[in-house]
């Protein structure tokens, strides 16, 4: 009895906090706008006005998550103390809510621009949430929905533990796999060079339709998704595999774009350079750069690693674009009209780009791959997890973490060139601490060291917000609130790291590989 | 005449105002298990990092079959055929077992970072030669079946001689133990002694050990070395050390030799 109440008190209380946080920042408007859009429920054309039944959705939706959270853990229970926990919740984040709602409403009518303080407050919107009626109606409404719904949200989660659907349903999905993967060796299926191949040329079959299929906007956005995979599988073997922890990525980046933009842009040099050739030369620049950055600083450990590193970023971008340097740079201007990739005079167009991408990703998957698998990324690997062991045992710890650098500079150096072909652009301001921080929330998100993981994360963290333009102006918020919740549910990433598992090799294999060597 | 593996000479290192080692000299013959011992702060681990190169000692200089070592980085002392052990095992935990017996065949290999993304036949050659000894070294420590389980997760006897086995994996010349036995039981104990001695009698690798269990050190060792406040007390075999006076001051207390004198020679008249 008492943990049902106390589960059902905290629950309310977050769940008040939590609507009256959103309710400030105008999420709630925000929010039933998107319930609307999706199930095509917009704006009523009569009245000016959005409906109000978008918003009782949403608040309906939260009753119910709140219910059900206040009955988390605690499996198989008495109706009546599941239903006097979820009213308990509703309640309290019903009164939290009353309060906010009223309190607003009644200043907003007396004519308090609230807005001044709070730019979402604006009376218009105000209104809305009041549902165009008094305050007290309003917010009445908003408690007996709370209420009424916590309690729905019980009810349905006590039902489902009750029966064991949930739980059974996940078991036997579970089992389910396993037995499927026992019976067929799934694994072993993978194994085979033949299954490989066939899964390899569809896979390329489809990589190869997809962007001719889904039109240009696609082939933006999956472009900007590429061009991070390519950023985090660099960074991925400076922190994921080194573990050096390595803020100022956006420096090789920043190099790379810069180098290929400032090669082949009619203005402020007019080289003209071949384009692959410019490539070439943004990896080898962004290499130059890792080496200048490494050899002095990476016999730093740790926290003054990240902390130099963060700082190297920056001065990059402020000389990029400094007084100093306009001449070669162009300053906070930029470089325009930055060369597009062509074969043999004729421009690429999208679909023609994205192809370019995709090979590219997926020769940086392959050699990030055999890199992480060789007596180097052991090496690597080893240096993460005890650095004093690792040279002890005789690996030299400051060649390869150099090493590790500069592999990731080069990658950064590819993507800057990717980067600025693709915009016909580079400026300063493309080149921002935010860069690095993304392509390490990559890293992290997706899990450190996993390959497929990188890939996961940059779909997340840069595919997803392109998509969900309305959610725009939250996208800081989400990015926190996503990064919270992976650190507190799912610390080792979406797609955690797997260590390739070893067979001891056969005689006749062995016997194989002298032969070939002996030729 | 055998060799000396280990020629130290008055070996200094001090931390602050406390000299942890002061003036210690240290002979290990080849093919022999010389022992360290002494109570708490003694100074023995100091030696050891000393010997591997963790710490830089002040004074002195540290001979291995001749060569000094002295100021060199840790890899290359163990390059050049030293590998050790920790007090509290340092594995690399989330790497498999496999996996750190291969880090520890890394100054045996030779394969790049550009060999390995193209594959070529001498870089496989050596890749799957290195996981055979690997394979055949697990074997050896009696860790066969554990190959990809992460070294975390391992119980502690076998982190213990996975350890070794990671040691052992770079072929060293000498062989450095802090403390194998701690916290072992009297047969997981026995074991060790065991597998020691044959890595001295089979695998002929000079081995020189930090232990505490004075039963496993009087059992196994050729020559013992005795610190006490960083000073070398006494240095001898076995049975020398155990009725030498200051060693037993140095362990039980001043008054303590005395005593034992009077309680052997009581233990003598009553015979």
């Amino acid at each position: 009895m008492k943990t049902t109440l106390k589960k059902g008190l905290s629950s309310g209380v977050v769940f008040g906090i939590v609507f009256i946080f959103l309710l400030l920042i105008g999420f709630i408007n925000v929010g039933s706008t998107m319930i609307g859009d999706l199930l095509g429920n917009t704006e009523n054309v009569t009245s000016g006005h959005l409906p109000v039944n978008n918003l009782l959705l949403m608040l309906a939706l939260m009753g119910l998550l709140n219910g059900i959270s206040a009955r988390r853990g605690l499996g198989e229970d008495k109706w009546w103390k599941a239903l006097l926990g979820g009213l308990l919740a509703g309640l309290i984040s019903g009164i939290l809510a009353w309060l906010a709602i009223w309190l607003t409403g009644t200043l907003s009518m007396q004519g308090t621009a609230l807005q001044d303080y709070l730019p979402s407050m604006d009376p218009e919107e105000l209104n809305f949430l009041r549902f165009y009626s008094t305050p007290i109606a309003a917010a009445n409404t908003y408690l007996i929905y709370f209420a009424a719904f916590s309690v729905a949200g019980a009810a349905l989660s006590w039902l489902f533990s009750i029966r064991g659907w949930f739980t059974k349903c996940w078991q036997s999905c579970k089992s389910g796999v396993v037995n499927w993967k026992g019976t067929r060796n799934i694994s072993g299926v993978f194994e085979n060079r033949w299954v490989m191949l066939v899964v390899f040329l569809v896979v390329a079959v489809i990589l190869y339709f997809l962007p001719i299929l889904w039109g240009s906007y696609w082939n933006y956005i999956m472009g900007t998704v590429a061009i991070y995979i390519i950023l985090g599988l660099g960074l991925n073997i400076v922190v994921g595999y080194s573990g050096q922890l390595v803020l100022g990525y956006v420096a090789f980046f920043a190099t790379g774009a810069y180098t290929f933009a400032l090669l082949t842009a009619p203005t402020p040099h007019g080289i003209g350079l071949n384009l692959w050739l410019a490539v070439g030369a943004s990896m080898v620049v962004s290499t130059l750069t890792g080496l200048l950055l490494g050899l002095p600083i990476l016999n730093l450990r740790g926290d003054y690693l990240a902390i130099v590193t963060l700082g190297f970023g920056e001065i990059t971008r402020i000389l990029i674009r400094s007084d100093l340097l306009t001449a070669l740079t162009n300053g906070p201007k930029g470089v325009t009209d930055v060369g597009q990739p062509n074969w043999f005079g004729e421009v690429f167009s999208d679909v023609n780009y994205m192809h370019l991408l995709l090979l590219l990703v997926l020769i940086a998957l392959f050699i990030a791959k055999r890199l992480k698998d060789s007596r180097t990324g052991r090496a690597w690997v080893a240096i993460r997890e005890d650095q004093t062991v690792a040279q002890a045992t005789g690996i030299n710890t400051y060649r390869y973490k150099i090493l590790a650098l500069l592999l990731g500079a080069a990658f950064a150096g590819l993507a800057g060139a990717l980067f600025a072909s693709r915009n016909q652009f580079a400026g300063p301001e493309d080149f921002t601490l935010m860069v690095s921080i993304n392509v390490l929330c990559i890293v992290i998100v997706g899990g450190m060291g996993s390959l497929p993981g990188i890939v996961l994360g940059a779909f997340v963290l840069k595919g997803l917000p392109e998509l969900l333009r309305e959610l725009e102006d939250y996208r800081l918020l989400v990015f926190g609130a996503l990064l919270v919740v992976m650190m507190i549910v799912r610390p080792e990433g979406l797609w955690p790291a797997a260590r390739v598992k070893f067979k001891k090799p056969s005689e006749k294999q062995m016997k194989d590989l002298a032969t070939e060597v002996e030729k | 005449m055998t060799r000396a593996v280990i020629e130290a000479n008055h070996i200094t290192k001090c931390f602050g105002g406390l000299t942890a080692v002061d003036q210690v000299d240290l002979v290990v013959p080849e093919h022999s298990i010389s022992s360290i011992i002494g109570p708490n702060g003694a100074g023995k681990t100091t030696l050891f990092n000393c010997v591997s190169g963790f710490y830089v000692s002040e004074e002195g200089e540290i001979l291995f079959f001749g060569k000094p070592i002295n100021s060199l980085p840790t890899h290359k002392i163990c390059q050049m055929g030293i590998s050790r052990t920790y007090q509290n095992i340092r594995l690399f935990g989330e790497m498999t077992v496999v996996e750190n017996i291969l880090v520890g065949e890394h100054v045996r290999l030779k394969a790049n970072w550009m060999e390995a993304i193209v594959h070529d036949p001498r870089y496989r050659h050596e890749e799957s030669e290195s996981l055979e000894r690997a394979f055949e070294l697990l074997e050896y420590v009696g860790l066969s079946g554990l190959e990809n389980t992460p070294a975390r997760n391992l119980p502690y006897g076998a982190q213990r001689r996975l350890e070794i086995a990671r040691a052992l994996a770079s072929q060293p010349a000498l062989l450095m133990l802090d403390e194998p036995t701690a916290g072992m039981n009297p047969q997981e104990t026995d074991e060790m002694v065991a597998f020691i001695r044959d890595l001295r009698d089979s695998r002929r690798i000079t081995i020189l050990l930090i232990e505490h269990d004075m039963r496993v050190v009087m059992d196994i060792s050729d020559q013992i070395t005795v610190l006490d406040y960083g000073l070398k007390i006494a240095e001898g075999q076995p049975a020398e050390i155990q009725s030498n006076q200051r060693v037993i001051e140095a362990y039980l207390g001043p008054g303590a030799a005395a005593l034992s004198e009077k309680f052997k020679q009581k233990k003598a008249q009553h015979a």
